[in-house]
């Protein structure tokens, strides 16, 4: 590799060490404040210097790509993947960046065995980036689905000639390609459950296997299996055909008894995130009832060792949590009598993610708890669902949630100052307006304010790698799929009755004012009730952004005393005149300014006292 | 005047009618009254009546208020039969100008709430939008709702004015040349809207059409069609269904003219018995109780049967209520009478159609086999990319994709940017969709699509279309080697690196485009100075290079004194694919970025954009 390749690699491990340092290593709080300060301007140093990388020698090499020698191409093929390597998933950006250059030379020089490997890979390259946006319905994320299904459909197309193909790679690729057009969601189960039958077909047909004796077909055939095995998690049985339940069970029944036999080979338990398909298969045949199903998984859950945090162990402790929550969603008839227990199993679950070690595979469990945030069912009385993904953001998501806490704060400083001038501004708002007390409408204003700058940013937590871990400016597909954040957020929120109310801040605060420009469309802002404070979280969160968390991947970037002239500037158009009008008074600026400060203290405090334990779920 | 017969033996009889101000005007004229003034009906209808009557003898008869029966022609001998048929005739033109009368107190009143419904929202967003002036986009809300209830007001006032010119015979139609598919592309691009806004399935479904090229009167018509979809529209719940259908046939007696078979059909409220026959008459509406707040002047029937009258044709309605209403309108058309130039088709030649909807994958299907084409059919866009994979290595393209409205799997622009890719530049990607092509035009080009043909879908359409994209492919076998022809089109390359610039200068000239190179940016911006005004017709613009960057470059040519340095086509060329480097390219006044290295298709696209191709060469 070049060595500013390896550079960017080097600053990119750095900052992703620095990004997951949690503390406090027997700091005290001021010096665990004055650390994070100081690794989050150590990560604007190494991004800064990544940028500089990438403009002044990856650019220009991409820009004369025809004219690259073969050692830079194979330096490019090396690094590339190093981005996108086992077990840690460094780029998955750049990766696509270099391997969709490479893919238009393939064809530009009609290569066929190039072109077969880079449609392989740039697929794999956006499964990476698509396999995170977890519990997104396909309406959101269909586009970023299709690209990644079209390399591979493309690559697998040249199967018609697999016997004109004489190397073996390339048969490989076209052959994992085949296998991997069925990732991701799909329109409906069925879709999903035929390819991956027809996979199978092709993969255990002796004519294929003769061809190429050396490729791993083993491991191909398994995989398939296990891949449709673990489609019954995504499917609902409404949806399913016999056929296709007949197909799941014969994958289901190849993988458990392989299981059973290399468990017993180690001398361990099956593995549960195995044992869970083969009794949904069962309820989903007919064999048992849901009650049946509930109680199998209960007694998979309930048998899940709290201290054993590996991949079986986070499947047992949240995963299997995730699909009971499914169910019970789903039928809701079936909660009232499980409500305690499902308690038990969320306290549980919390005092797992505090216990679960700091170096451990954090992003793996935290991918576990996106599932379930996506499925969490509130109880009354109950853990609320704002504190479960305020607890995720805080200890998975630490700069999404300081600016999250920032924002909370400074919306609520700026709602205090309306209030003082204009008590009735937010009576738009109908819960707001039946409050008669003064005192208490005013509590109750700050208090929303409060809620919707605190989880406004929620949806994050579905593309938290392009937050929390990019070392640079997002490309455009990035900045699409960055997005996603806001409609994200509104699914989350909207479903539990205690976030329901703070769902249009998530959806809204990145719309215009005047509707012109931002995102997204489903926004609509005069049919929004709660329209005037989603234009407050929107000000602040643009104020906070561009001052600070967003500047280094929009490379849109100011001081506040900018970003308050810019503000102004945008009057009427992307802000609330309403609002832009007090910002000319140096001290509402001010007052913003000293709310991001204080918001800023109280998310570091939470942090130090979450990673000193002080917080027990 | 001068021309009045006298006839002492004969009476005249007319009602006059005083208004507030003072005003008369004549509502009843009988056939003495015409005979003895010298004037037509209409004339005397429309004449002053006391200018008109100037040198008669006239008694005067108080009928009210505000009306008076003149009696022209009376003499000292007048005769009792005489006056006794003279006053059985006024009684009846007494009779006939009280129901005129009442028709019009009725009409007024109908016109004096629906003009102030839309005039109330005009006054009171007018209100409120004042009193919320530092609000935008509450202004803009206000402003919004004002249009469209401005708009209302003004179709009250014109469906008014068209029934008194049928009315007072002043309505001619006119004979023109014009285009079927024209026509109900028009009104799809007017009642599509009014769907969408209720959610409503509005499908405008074509049938046998034998002659697109008709002669008559396409305003009238459209009024006619428009008016009965808009209708059903207006009278069917939100989520419910309205077909609209047409067809032709040949009409036997009438020497090239066609019939055009018109239905339209809905599951809205529909129409009782009573009602069924009052349909054509003027200022009915239906009552309602599920929908309300449905506005109208009640005119609207009463004008489309009198159009259809007009021009020969037939309309009929069926109805029951609650379930629907289904109206038929037959129209006799003349076909113009020059033949029909059929466009050259790459006969023989096959066609991917990709299409979820099988009604309309069939109908392409069809409309493609009639011109010699061979359609392949594909529904799901997995398909559709692994049979053009195999098609390609095999080296038996089609010579288009027609990608339709819908997929089983994916959407269809997401194909075409992928096909685009897989395909190369040259490849023909038609959209044929019923959406509107000015909202996804910009997502529709950069993916890749070439050429939108909209639905309801004529077969004119898609050949002419088709033959566009393909034209010479029939010949050559395929669209390889086929390169567009932009000869006398000037391109200013801007880039420093000289095997770059080799690529870049090769691949534009094949497309015939002068190609002027420049090596940085100072030089680029001194290139255009010194060249005469409208010179280059697109820039490429590297963004990195010595002396000057791309950026300058731009800026500095969009702040010449010139009329061409605004809207000179400036395309960013730069590997450098940050969303800041994309915004910055825009700042600087450049409109597009293409990213490197050099996308051959896109680049190719963009001249296509942006510079008009010669004709092709016989």
């Amino acid at each position: 590799m070049q060595p500013y390749q390896e550079e960017y690699l080097a600053n990119l491990r750095e900052i992703t060490a620095l990004s997951a340092w949690r503390g406090p290593e027997g700091l005290s709080f001021d010096g665990y404040a004055a650390r994070l300060l100081e690794n989050e301007a150590r990560v604007e140093q190494l991004a800064r210097r990544d940028m500089e990388l990438l403009r002044g020698q990856f650019f220009p090499l991409l820009d004369n790509l025809f004219a690259a020698d073969g050692a830079a191409l194979a330096d490019l093929e090396a690094f590339a993947a190093r981005l996108l390597g086992r077990p840690e998933e460094l780029d998955a950006g750049l990766f696509c960046q270099i391997r969709q250059a490479l893919l238009s030379m393939a064809r530009q020089n009609r290569d066929r065995a190039d072109a077969i490997r880079e449609l392989y890979w740039l697929g794999m390259g956006r499964h990476s980036r698509v396999s995170k946006l977890v519990g997104l319905e396909l309406p959101l994320v269909e586009k970023f689905v299709t690209q990644m299904r079209l390399c591979f459909t493309e690559a697998a197309a040249y199967l018609k000639y697999y016997d004109e193909i004489e190397d073996a790679e390339t048969r490989g690729y076209i052959l994992r390609s085949r296998a991997n057009i069925a990732l991701g969601v799909f329109k409906s189960p069925g879709e999903k459950i035929r390819l991956v039958k027809q996979t199978l077909q092709i993969l255990q047909d002796k004519g294929y296997q003769e061809k190429a004796p050396e490729l791993p077909w083993d491991r191909y055939i398994y995989m398939t299996h296990q891949h449709m095995a673990s489609s019954i998690s995504y499917s609902k049985d409404t949806a399913m055909s016999a056929e296709d339940m007949a197909n799941i069970m014969e994958s289901v029944y190849t993988v458990n008894q392989r299981q059973i036999r290399e468990a017993e080979e180690r001398g361990e338990r099956m593995p549960i995130r195995w044992v869970f398909p083969y009794r949904a298969i069962e309820y989903y045949c007919g064999m048992h009832s849901l009650e049946q199903l509930l109680a199998e998984i209960e007694k998979l859950m309930d048998a899940v060792d709290p201290g054993d945090f590996s991949v079986d162990g986070m499947y047992g402790m949240v995963s299997l949590l995730a699909f009971y929550c499914q169910y019970l969603q789903q039928y809701p008839e079936y909660l009232p009598e499980r409500a305690g227990y499902l308690e038990g199993l969320y306290r549980r679950m919390l005092a797992y993610v505090d216990a679960f070690p700091r170096d451990q595979g954090e992003q793996k469990l935290f991918w576990h708890l996106r599932q379930l945030a996506y499925t969490f069912v509130e109880i009354d009385g109950g853990l609320p669902y704002g504190d479960f993904v305020e607890k995720l953001m805080l200890r998975f998501a630490p700069e999404a949630y300081v600016h999250a806490q920032m924002v909370g704060e400074a919306a609520k400083a700026l709602c205090g100052l309306i209030m003082e001038d204009e008590p009735a501004y937010f009576d738009d708002i109908d819960f707001l307006r039946a409050v008669r007390d003064p005192e208490e409408k005013r509590q109750a204003v700050l208090d929303f304010a409060e809620g919707c700058g605190v989880f406004h940013d929620i949806g994050k937590i579905d593309v938290i790698e392009l937050f929390s871990r990019t070392s640079r400016q997002w490309f455009e597909e990035e900045y699409e799929m960055a997005r996603l954040h806001t409609s994200a957020g509104e699914v989350l929120l909207s479903q539990r009755p205690s976030t329901s109310r703070y769902a249009a801040a998530a959806l809204g605060h990145h719309a215009w004012y005047d509707g012109a420009h931002g995102y997204p469309a489903a926004y609509r802002r005069l049919e929004c009730p709660y329209r005037q404070m989603v234009d407050a979280v929107a000000l602040v969160d643009w104020l906070e952004n561009v001052s600070h968390s967003a500047r280094l991947y929009t490379g849109e970037e100011m001081t506040f005393d900018e970003a308050v002239e810019a503000a102004i500037g945008l009057e009427g158009k992307r802000f609330s005149p309403l609002l832009t009008a007090r910002l000319r008074d140096g001290r509402v600026a001010d007052r913003i300014r000293r709310a991001f400060a204080e918001g800023r203290q109280r998310a570091y405090r939470r942090m130090y006292e979450d990673a000193c334990g002080s917080i027990a779920g | 005047m001068e021309q009045k017969e006298r006839n002492g033996g004969s009476m005249g009889h007319l009602v006059v009618e005083r208004d507030q101000s003072g005003r008369l005007r004549v509502l009843f004229a009988d056939e003495g009254a015409c005979a003895m003034t010298g004037l037509p009906r209409e004339a005397l209808l429309a004449a002053e009546p006391e200018q008109a009557v100037q040198g008669l003898e006239s008694v005067r008869e108080v009928l009210d208020s505000s009306h008076e029966l003149w009696i022209l022609g009376v003499c000292g001998r007048r005769q009792a039969a005489e006056l006794a048929q003279a006053n059985a005739a006024l009684e009846d033109a007494l009779k006939a100008a009280e129901a005129a009368n009442q028709a019009k107190s009725q009409f007024l009143s109908n016109m004096s709430h629906d003009i102030r419904t839309p005039m109330n929202a005009i006054v009171g967003m007018t209100a409120i939008g004042l009193s919320h002036i530092d609000e935008k986009a509450r202004v803009q809300d206000c402003l919004s709702k004002i249009k469209t209830a401005s708009a209302h007001l003004m179709s009250l006032v014109n469906n008014v004015l068209d029934m008194s010119r049928i009315d007072s015979g002043r309505m001619t139609l006119s004979e023109e040349p014009f285009s079927l598919a024209d026509l109900v592309h028009d009104i799809a691009v007017i009642v599509r809207p009014q769907a969408a806004a209720k959610q409503q399935s509005l499908q405008l479904e074509i049938g046998e059409i034998c002659e697109e090229n008709l002669i008559g009167d396409p305003l009238r018509l459209r009024q006619i069609l428009v008016n009965i979809i808009g209708n059903a529209v207006k009278y069917t719940q939100p989520g419910g269904v309205v077909k609209a259908h047409f067809s032709q046939r040949p009409a036997q007696a009438e020497g090239g003219a066609m019939w055009l078979d018109f239905s339209c059909e809905d599951n809205g409220i529909g129409m009782s018995p009573a009602f069924l026959e009052r349909v054509f008459l003027p200022f009915e509406r239906v009552q309602s109780t599920t929908i309300s707040k449905i506005e109208g002047t009640g005119l609207g029937m009463a004008i489309v049967k009198r159009l259809v009258d007009s021009m020969g044709g037939r309309i009929s309605v069926e109805s029951e209520e609650g379930k629907g209403s289904r109206f038929l309108v037959e129209l006799p058309i003349p076909v113009q009478p020059q033949g029909r130039r059929e466009p050259a088709l790459p006969v023989g030649e096959t066609v991917l159609v990709a299409e979820s909807l099988g009604g309309r994958a069939g109908q392409i299907s069809a409309y493609l086999r009639e011109g010699g084409l061979v359609p392949v059919h594909m529904a799901a866009g997995l398909d559709a990319v692994t049979w053009l994979t195999e098609a390609q290595y095999e080296d038996r393209m089609p010579c288009a994709l027609l990608l339709g409205q819908e997929l089983v799997d994916m959407q269809v622009l997401d194909v075409a940017a992928h096909v685009r890719q897989l395909a190369g530049k040259d490849f023909p990607i038609l959209l044929v969709s019923e959406v509107d092509w000015a909202q996804i035009e910009y997502r529709a080009t950069r993916a890749g699509v070439n050429a939108f043909v909209p639905c309801p879908l004529f077969r004119s359409r898609l050949w002419e279309t088709l033959s566009k994209l393909t034209e010479g492919a029939g010949q050559a076998g395929g669209t390889e080697g086929q390169e567009a022809d932009f000869s006398g089109s000037r391109v200013l390359l801007v880039e420093d690196n000289a095997l770059n610039q080799e690529i870049a200068v090769e691949l534009l000239e094949m497309t015939g485009v002068q190609v002027e190179v420049a090596g940085d940016g100072g030089q680029a911006v001194q290139m255009f100075e010194a060249a005469p005004e409208g010179y280059y017709d697109l820039v490429f613009m590297d963004i990195q290079m010595p002396v000057m960057d791309g950026y300058e470059a731009t800026r500095r040519i969009r702040q010449m004194p010139r009329g061409d340095a605004g809207s000179v086509w400036i395309v960013a060329m730069t590997a450098n694919a940050f969303v800041e480097d994309i915004r910055l390219s825009r700042e600087a006044g450049m409109n597009e970025h293409v990213s490197k290295p050099v996308d051959l298709d896109r680049l190719l696209e963009i001249l296509r954009g942006q510079l008009k191709p010669r004709p092709a060469k016989s």
